[in-house]
């Protein structure tokens, strides 16, 4: 089946699904099913656009495009290539996670509202990763932030004023920033009456870029980047959000808004800033590092069980920056897997703990355990997902961060060298051994609490949430190779952009 | 007769205007009171259209009256704007003037007044029209701020307002003398032909271009020339503080084009830096007073400070990116007016018993007590923050693509920060209608199907200009036209 048009018709779906969602505000049992039904449409549209994608080129594939802004050359410019093309389904799977486990009754005001908040989110998750113009991606990018805003601030926890205005200013000071260099980029980009913003007129014109703009121009998109990712020293928000947000916003949250950073690094400051990558690498590759270690190590210390799932993620993510940025295949290719792989790993463990809290209302450490025996399915699923997070061979976590490891140890362009960085970030890894491994045995095992005695286990809804995400976590850890198919050429081309010998002669 | 038809088709729509202000004061006297409440909004809503389409969208440019007037695409640019605020304004108001027992006739025949004025420096190549202009406006507003007599806050509005605009008049007409002196004519362009053959700004020169500046930053309200306007917003009647808002800064922002751009496009090597600094204080210093306030109309007050800030930037890039800066000064000036009237007037829900101007607390739970005004609040809000996919976003990316063109990037990343600081104070109001409930006892909202009728229309307006702005932004390129030499 081929569908004209489709990376259009995915921005289009949750869009009209608002209507309805209006109309039928006032019955939650319409809403609740506009909304499911409506992510799960966007869901498989987003399969059928994966089908039509050609495995094996490096190039945009499904473009879309039409004029929108024409005096400033600015177009509404769509497409998908190997990075992103498997971005898009984890995003609509995802939606439909969040969706379909809040229909089943943990958001209990102002459902309307809520499930609205997440059919714009998605418009916005999904324009981020099709998006091949600067300005509409920025649009997208911003489109993402309101609505998070209100599921954390109308249906979050006690202190959610406190943590969504945190996230909300973090991310658009990182994002206002970037938008001054956009326009920036802009004016560079050619002489008055030719400018651009498409990413593939940008990237013949990048050579006007000078390094000294480059320098600025990275700088500002980077910090948007690991604001949003979050890189350490910009993390301090994800562990205020996560912890406040309801359970469907924790998900998306960490399962792709992070993922949002990653995408922008590989999507458009490698390949238009070469110089500026350059430039910034050493610094990101330290805090790469650093956020690999801290992440680990603060989470290894958390009472809480959401903060901790929200400390690895800054771990998790720090693996995603370094496999970007030392340059080589293994490390490019390890770190979209490890976007994905987290996306549906933490998006998972996310989805647990909320289970969990919803029953037991605690969320910390020492006020659970011993459920193991009392939910033989919630602790089965829940070690798999624990057990991918922490990096266990055969499953999807292995996979990312033995590549990153792999390309940074291969990678010498930083002070000290790649077999310094290498065994450091490795460290990591065992180090998510520890503080997972622990948690999960303070959590599921030990005597169990009196009170916890007659909470059932999983329900059918539950499971229906979390068997497509056991399925992608043991598919992407056995079998991760059509995965690499896809990605390993259009990532080939951006290190090709990024590493161009010209500008490195430029730089000296 | 014919020789009188020519004469007076080029300025048509003022002189509808103004017709329509005096039928309203007539039909006032005319009819009953009942009657009154129902058709004067009416009949100013048609006059105000009617003046709209008595004018060409495009017109040539064609000086007339002896060239005090000039009628170009600037002039039909903000005809438009001018009138869309006026009927704007006009639709929001008529269930608070019963309320608080303002005569309707009179705060309408001073709207249009304030309108015709407006529209006059629109008109303005000569700076005694200007001044004409300025005054036609201003002082029809001083009656509006203070038309609640036996209200004491609105007395100290009016009394302010009119002192300092009194006072910033006398300077800038002390600067337009100066300028006559220099140069010998009253003209734009006898000026600025005049100044080019002094070249270098003399002692005299640098007096007049000083006090010109000093006096349009009254009227814009520049900090540190802004003092009035809290005071002022705070205290006037609400409907007539949203017109106020936007109204006269669209007003002086065209002055400000009109005499710099054009009479004093020689000294802009002089005014120049002085607007870039003067526009990253107005805006710093907006955002940081808006910060502390609790008050959403005062809040709105000084963020409107701020917004004063983003359009003088582009102002001050003007010298250097010519068209695609007075564009985004003519672009901004409309989404602003489309989105802070919006803000002031959702305000007019809070307008019950007993309230004077929303505090944050009463905006508790707005969210749940009547959704769609507050989706509508939010909207502007939004838009204000300057977030996509609003109007206020692209008026701002259209703002710093001059200012960085012109190479001021330390004023570009400047508003970003600033907008990060609007951010704060902006979605802190989300945070009262969204997520707090309504105290106990809470005032009800008003319910009134014209003010969300008109709330509904311009929220819309804010997403879909915010969404498709091109052809906005053409018109405003176009109209920019008749500025560059």
């Amino acid at each position: 089946m081929t569908i004209d048009h489709i990376l259009t018709l995915l921005l289009v779906v949750p869009a009209v699904g608002l209507l309805p969602l209006y109309v039928f505000r006032g019955d939650v049992r319409a809403v609740k099913q506009v909304a499911v039904v409506t992510t799960l449409v966007e869901l498989v549209l987003s399969v059928v656009m994966l089908s039509q994608f050609k495995v094996g080129e490096a190039g945009f594939q499904l473009v879309d495009e039409a004029a929108w802004l024409p005096s400033l050359g600015i177009r509404y410019l769509v497409g998908v290539d190997g990075i992103s093309v498997l971005l898009v389904p984890m995003t609509t799977l995802l939606t439909f996670i969040a969706v379909l486990y809040s229909s089943g009754g943990s958001i209990k005001d102002r459902l309307a509202g809520f499930m609205a908040s997440f059919l714009v989110l998605e418009i916005g998750m999904v324009g981020v990763f099709v998006s091949l113009d600067l300005f509409l991606f920025y649009v997208m990018f911003e489109l993402m932030l309101v609505p998070m805003y209100l599921i954390i601030g109308i249906w979050g926890g006690p202190r959610r004023i406190y943590s969504t205005l945190k996230f909300v200013i973090f991310t658009l000071a990182g994002s206002l920033l970037m938008l001054v260099a956009i326009v920036a980029v802009w004016l560079a980009s050619g002489d008055e009456g030719s400018r651009t913003l498409s990413l593939t007129e940008l990237l013949t014109n990048r050579g006007r870029f000078s390094a000294e703009f480059q320098f600025w121009v990275f700088l500002a998109f980077g910090l948007a980047f690991a604001i949003k990712l979050p890189m350490v020293p910009f993390h301090t928000w994800l562990p205020d959000a996560h912890v406040e947000a309801p359970t469907a916003g924790s998900i998306i949250l960490a399962g792709v808004l992070l993922k949002a950073g990653g995408y922008g690094f590989l999507r458009f400051a490698l390949p238009l800033f070469p110089v500026g990558t350059q430039l910034w690498l050493p610094v990101i590759i330290v805090l790469s590092v650093i956020a690999i270690l801290y992440g680990a190590a603060v989470s290894t210390v958390q009472k809480d069980l959401k903060k901790l799932v929200a400390y690895s993620s800054v771990a998790h993510m720090g693996f995603v920056t370094l496999g970007i940025f030392v340059l080589n295949a293994q490390g490019a290719v390890g770190a979209v897997l490890q976007m994905l792989n987290h996306g549906f790993v933490t998006g998972a463990l996310f989805l647990f703990v909320g289970i969990q809290y919803e029953r037991t209302h605690r969320r910390l450490i020492a006020d659970l355990g011993g459920l193991a025996n009392r939910w033989p399915l919630y602790t089965t699923f829940f070690a798999v997902f624990v057990f991918a997070s922490l990096g266990l061979p055969g499953l999807n976590g292995f996979v990312g961060e033995f590549l990153v490891l792999l390309g940074t140890f291969k990678f010498s362009g930083v002070p000290l060298g790649g077999l310094f960085w290498g065994p450091v970030a490795a460290l990591g890894v065992i180090l998510a051994a520890v503080y997972m491994l622990w948690m999960l045995q303070r959590v599921m095992y030990g005597p169990v609490r009196e009170a916890y005695r007659a909470l059932p286990d999983l329900s059918p809804l539950e499971v229906a949430c979390a068997v497509p995400l056991l399925v992608l976590t043991v598919l992407l850890g056995v079998f991760p190779q059509p995965a690499i198919d896809i990605i390993e050429p259009s990532l080939e081309q951006v290190l090709r952009l990024a590493t161009d010998p010209g500008f490195q002669l430029a730089l000296r | 007769m014919t020789a009188f038809v020519d004469t007076i088709t080029p300025i048509l729509p003022e002189v509808i205007v103004t017709l329509t202000a005096c039928v309203v004061l007539v039909a006032d006297g005319l009819m009953t009171r009942e009657r009154a409440r129902l058709l004067l909004p009416a009949i100013t809503v048609a006059g105000l259209v009617l003046a709209f389409l008595g004018g060409p969208l495009a017109p040539a440019s064609g000086q007339y009256f002896g060239g005090f007037v000039q009628v170009d695409t600037f002039t039909a640019f903000f005809r438009a704007v001018f009138i869309l605020l006026a009927v704007f304004a006009t639709l929001v108001a008529p269930s608070y003037l019963e309320r608080r027992g303002i005569p309707g006739a009179e705060y309408y025949a001073t709207l249009c007044f304030s309108t015709v004025g407006a529209m006059t420096i629109a008109l303005s190549t000569d700076l005694i029209t200007l001044f004409v202009g300025l005054e036609l406006m201003t002082i029809p507003i001083y009656v509006l701020a203070g038309m609640q007599r036996r209200d004491r806050f609105a007395n100290e509005a009016a009394l302010k307002y009119f002192l300092l605009g009194a006072f910033s008049s006398a300077l800038l007409v002390y600067g337009f003398a100066w300028l006559y002196g220099v140069t010998g004519s009253t003209r734009y362009l006898d000026i600025a032909t005049e100044l080019q053959r002094i070249g270098l700004a003399n002692g005299p020169t640098i007096v007049a271009l000083a006090l010109v500046t000093v006096g349009l930053g009254f009227k814009a309200a520049v900090v540190p020339f802004h003092q009035w306007t809290p005071d002022a917003y705070d205290g006037a009647p609400t409907p007539a503080t949203a017109f106020m808002s936007v109204g006269p800064k669209a007003a002086a922002f065209a002055a400000i084009l009109r005499v710099l751009v054009i009479a004093l496009a020689p000294l802009s090597v002089d005014w120049t830096t002085v607007f870039a600094v003067l526009a990253a204080v107005t805006m710093t210093g907006g955002n940081i007073v808006a910060l502390v306030q609790t008050n959403a109309k005062r809040m709105l007050a000084y963020s409107s400070i701020a917004h004063t800030g983003y359009i003088l930037a582009a102002v001050a890039a003007s010298a250097t990116a010519g068209a695609s800066a007075t564009a985004a000064v003519l672009f901004y000036v409309f989404a602003y007016g489309v989105m802070n009237l919006g803000a002031f007037a959702c305000l007019l829900y809070f307008d019950v018993e007993g309230s004077r101007g929303a505090t944050l607390e009463e905006l508790n739970g707005f969210g749940r007590r009547h959704p769609l005004g507050a989706f509508a609040f939010f909207v502007f809000l939004i838009s204000l923050t300057g977030i996509p996919p609003t109007v206020g976003f692209v008026a701002k990316v259209f703002v710093i693509l001059p200012v960085l063109d012109a190479g001021y990037a330390w004023l570009a990343v400047l508003i970003a920060l600033n907008a990060v600081l609007a951010a704060f104070y902006y979605l802190r109001v989300v945070v009262h209608m969204y997520m707090y409930d309504p105290e106990t006892g809470a005032p009800m909202v008003l319910r009134t199907r014209l003010l969300s009728t008109a709330l509904g229309i311009s929220a819309v307006a804010t997403i879909v200009l915010g969404v498709l702005p091109n052809s906005l932004y053409e018109w405003a390129l176009q109209a920019a036209a008749p500025l560059l030499p």
